[in-house]
């Protein structure tokens, strides 16, 4: 049973929509998830960000792929649709190392740790309310969120399925 | 679509193919070896995909798999990896040690080390043959095992290279058992671009832009 639009986020993509929608960023490893909803407007938002920042002597090839630059292309898509950045409320999921096992794991530059950092840090110029975040350790994350209902759900192979948060205030019944 | 990808010249996509083609006859003899069951493998493809699309090119995105990855160091840099189906790992375990994990997290050292050996001796099997042909150094860093989806373990190699130095192509192909054996695996190799050019001018073609 699917409510409204079916959204998969691929890497380095950032998928916007006005009403029922279901986002699902496939996969996270070291990858972040994040998901902005803005309840008055019904406007919700995802982007799946592959990398901390943009290199500085190369262009930008896609937009959605750094945090720096991900992130407020996808609060200005939601603002097309009628959002505003001061309702959002947003939650993420990712971030992790999956490489566990091997004498170098831990020594490898950990990128799910710096994306999870450079998500936040962004997050947290700007004032956002984080409602959850899922981040870290050394699982692999599929992170679906149904926006009429504001549901957002984490997956691994690992631990199976777990609520992480409901991005609305006023929870509304599927059946309603 | 706006994505920027690297173009390179036929003459370089087909020295590319020739040798991850050698390198990675290489590679199937030494898994063969180790196993005592005949591999062959699919000719290798060669893609300057936009990296965003590489975890999408190995069979099925959700599917739990095994992989390992080894970081390239010397005269070329980049990353390679194998990924096993989880039912493919678990033939190989019992093929190894007699005995294989029944979930994920039933892993142990053991079977991790197992994992990591098959990396160590398939991958530089493929190195060393590269290695050979353009007189390059190259050598095979420790490696590292995931236990994930194929996209997850995918996109975070792809993020990893990603992350040190900017990678032009990716390198894949499927490897399957003969006879009596149903192990399938994938090998994933992402060069970055100033390793691929050190190549190219070791084989005396153009450099890429």
């Amino acid at each position: 049973m699917s409510t409204g639009t079916q959204l998969l986020v691929g890497m380095a993509d950032i998928k916007v929509a006005k009403g029922p929608a279901t986002f699902t960023c496939l996969g996270l490893g070291s990858c972040i998830g994040l998901v902005a909803f803005d309840e008055q407007a019904d406007v919700c938002g995802m982007v799946h960000i592959m990398l901390p920042e943009a290199f500085k002597d190369k262009p930008v090839d896609k937009i959605g792929k750094f945090a720096n630059t991900g992130v407020p292309a996808m609060i200005a898509e939601m603002e097309k649709l009628g959002a505003n950045p001061s309702r959002m409320v947003m939650a993420l999921a990712g971030g992790a190392q999956v490489f566990k096992f091997g004498s170098a794991a831990s020594s490898r530059l950990d990128v799910g740790a710096r994306n999870a950092e450079a998500t936040l840090e962004i997050l947290r110029g700007m004032r956002a309310k984080i409602s959850a975040q899922d981040t870290g350790g050394s699982s692999g994350r599929t992170m679906i969120v149904k926006s009429d209902t504001g549901v957002v759900t984490v997956r691994t192979v690992h631990g199976g399925e777990t609520e992480l948060c409901c991005l609305r205030r006023g929870r509304r019944s599927a059946a309603a | 679509m706006s994505e920027q990808t690297h173009q390179f010249g036929l003459m370089e996509m087909s020295a590319i193919r020739e040798m991850s083609n050698i390198g990675l006859g290489h590679a199937t003899t030494a898994l063969a070896n180790m196993t005592g069951k005949s591999f062959n493998m699919e000719i290798p493809n060669v893609e300057t995909v936009a990296l965003e699309q590489v975890p999408l090119m190995m069979g099925n995105p959700e599917e739990v798999a095994v992989g390992i990855c080894m970081p390239i160091e010397g005269d070329i840099t980049g990353h390679t990896a194998f990924l096993f189906p989880w039912e493919s790992a678990q033939d190989l375990w019992r093929m190894l040690i007699g005995t294989a994990p029944e979930t994920p997290g039933d892993i142990d050292e053991l079977s991790a080390s197992v994992m990591l050996e098959i990396g160590n001796i398939v991958s530089s099997s493929f190195l060393n043959a590269i290695s050979d042909m353009s007189n390059l150094k190259l050598h095979a860093t420790p490696p590292m095992v995931s236990v994930d989806l194929v996209y997850t373990i995918a996109a975070s190699i792809v993020a990893e290279a990603e992350m040190d130095e900017a990678i032009a192509l990716a390198l894949e192909t499927r490897l399957y058992g003969m006879d009596d054996c149903a192990t399938t695996g994938y090998f994933l190799c992402v060069p970055t671009l100033s390793g691929l050019n050190q190549l190219f001018r070791a084989l005396g073609i153009a450099e890429a832009a």
